[in-house]
C-alpha cells in the first residue's frame, strides 16, 4: 500500500507498506523531508512495524513521536503527517507500484 | 545590503542589518574556494561528505566549492525512494545516472550546462544558537543578495527554496557530521523542463499546495532571468562571497582527492547506498 502526504508549505511524506495480519508489515517511510540525525528514520520506520491498521490518525502520529530519538529534528513534516499518509494508504488500498 | 557593485543597485531587499550581522559571523573564518571541476555524479556526492568530515575534524579550513558536471543526473535526496522519485527505464535509456546525497530534500535533475551547485562546509560554530531552521535563511542570504546584484528578484522562502515572481530558481539542503555543516544549493540555470519531466515522477499531491498547473511554471531558470553566461552567473556570486567575507583559491589536496575514489567504491557508487530506500 502506498501513501503520501505533503504538508501546506512544507514537504511530502511517503510511507510504503503490506498489510499481514492486519497490521503494517515491511514499512518504508521516504520523501523529500529533513531529518537530523539521519539515522532516526530507522526509529520512524520501527514506530509503524507491526502497527495495527485499526489505529487513527492521532495514534500514529503519537507512536511516532514517541519513537523519536528527543534530540531528533523533523522539517518540513510532522509525526501527524505520517499518520495522515498511513491513513491514506490504508483508505485507497493502492498497490506500492501503482503511483509515482 | 553590504555592498551594491558598479553594475548596479541593491534593488530588492535582504535587510540590511541581517546581512550586517550574519557578516560578522562569516568573517570570523578564513574561507577557501574550490573552484568547478567536472566530476562524475558519484564523486561530487562523495566529496561531500569527505569535506564535510574534514572540516569538521579541523583537517581543512571553511570551504566554498563550486561543482562540476561530468555527465547528466538525477540526485535524490537522502531520504527519498527511488522509484516514487525516479522513471529508471526512462533515466537508463537517456544515460542519465541515478545517485543518491547525504542530505535530505527533493530530487534534483542535472545537465552539466544547466544547473548551477554549490556547498559551504563550515564549522557548526558558525551557526551557533540557531535552529536548523534559521540556519537555512542565514546560510542562503548571501547568495540571494548576490542575485539581487544581478537584477534577479530573488528571495528566500522557508524553509529552503530561492524564488523569484520569474519562478523557483533552487533549493537548498544540510547534512551535519562531525561538528560541520554541509549547505548546499542547487539553482536551475538552464532548465530542459520537458526532459526532466521524462525522468522524475512527480505526482499531484506534490504540487497539491502550490496552486500551479504544471511544473513547467514552477522553474524561473537563471540564463532566462539575467541573460549572462553560466561562468559569469558564477563568477559574480564567487566574488560577492569573496568581497563580502574573504575567500583564497584553493585545490583538494592529493589526499583528499584519493579518498574520492575510495569513498565512491565504499559507498555512493554502491546498490546499497542508492536503494537505501527503493
Amino acid at each position: 500500500m502506498h501513501g503520501e502526504y505533503k504538508t501546506p508549505g512544507g514537504k511530502l511524506v511517503v510511507v510504503d507498506f503490506e498489510v499481514a495480519d492486519e497490521s503494517l508489515r515491511g514499512v518504508m517511510v521516504s520523501g523529500d523531508f529533513f531529518l537530523h540525525p539521519e539515522e532516526a528514520l530507522a526509529d520512524l520506520t520501527a514506530a509503524l512495524e507491526g502497527l495495527p491498521t485499526d489505529r487513527t490518525e492521532a495514534e500514529i502520529a503519537e507512536r511516532v513521536r514517541t519513537a523519536l530519538p528527543r534530540h531528533a529534528e523533523l522539517l518540513g513534516t510532522s509525526p501527524e503527517a505520517i499518520g495522515a499518509a498511513v491513513r491514506r494508504a490504508l483508505a485507497s488500498g493502492e498497490t506500492a507500484d501503482g503511483q509515482g | 545590503m553590504a555592498k551594491a557593485d558598479e553594475n548596479g543597485a541593491a534593488l530588492y531587499s535582504v535587510p540590511d542589518a541581517a546581512l550586517d550581522l550574519a557578516a560578522d559571523r562569516w568573517r570570523a573564518y578564513q574561507w577557501r574556494l574550490l573552484p568547478e571541476v567536472p566530476r562524475r555524479p558519484a564523486a561530487n556526492m562523495a566529496l561531500d561528505e569527505i569535506l564535510t568530515e574534514r572540516v569538521g575534524r579541523g583537517e581543512r579550513p571553511p570551504t566554498l566549492r563550486i561543482w562540476g558536471w561530468s555527465a547528466p543526473c538525477v540526485v535524490l535526496g537522502r531520504f527519498q525512494s527511488v522509484r516514487n522519485e525516479v522513471n529508471e527505464e526512462e533515466a537508463r535509456s537517456l544515460g542519465i545516472a541515478i545517485v543518491r546525497r547525504i542530505s535530505g530534500g527533493g530530487a534534483m535533475f542535472v545537465q552539466p550546462a544547466g544547473a548551477i551547485t554549490y556547498s559551504i562546509y563550515a564549522p557548526e560554530a558558525l551557526v551557533t544558537g540557531m535552529s536548523f531552521a534559521a540556519s537555512y535563511a542565514f546560510f542562503d542570504a548571501w547568495v540571494v543578495a548576490a542575485l539581487n546584484q544581478l537584477g534577479v528578484a530573488a528571495s528566500y522562502v522557508p524553509l529552503n527554496d530561492i524564488t523569484s515572481p520569474g519562478g523557483k530558481i533552487g533549493g537548498a539542503a544540510q547534512a551535519r557530521r562531525h561538528g560541520a555543516v554541509l549547505h548546499h544549493t542547487t539553482m536551475a540555470y538552464d532548465m530542459d523542463v520537458p526532459l526532466m519531466l521524462r525522468v522524475l515522477r512527480i505526482g499531484h499531491e506534490k504540487l497539491s499546495d502550490k496552486g500551479m498547473r504544471s511544473a513547467e511554471k514552477r522553474v524561473g531558470p537563471l540564463r532566462q532571468q539575467t541573460g549572462l553566461s553560466r561562468a559569469t552567473v558564477i563568477e559574480r556570486l564567487v566574488s560577492f562571497f569573496a568581497s563580502s567575507y574573504g575567500l583564497q583559491p584553493d585545490e583538494l589536496s592529493g589526499d583528499e582527492e584519493a579518498a574520492i575514489e575510495r569513498r565512491v567504491s565504499e559507498r555512493f557508487g554502491t546498490k546499497e547506498w542508492l536503494y537505501v530506500l527503493p
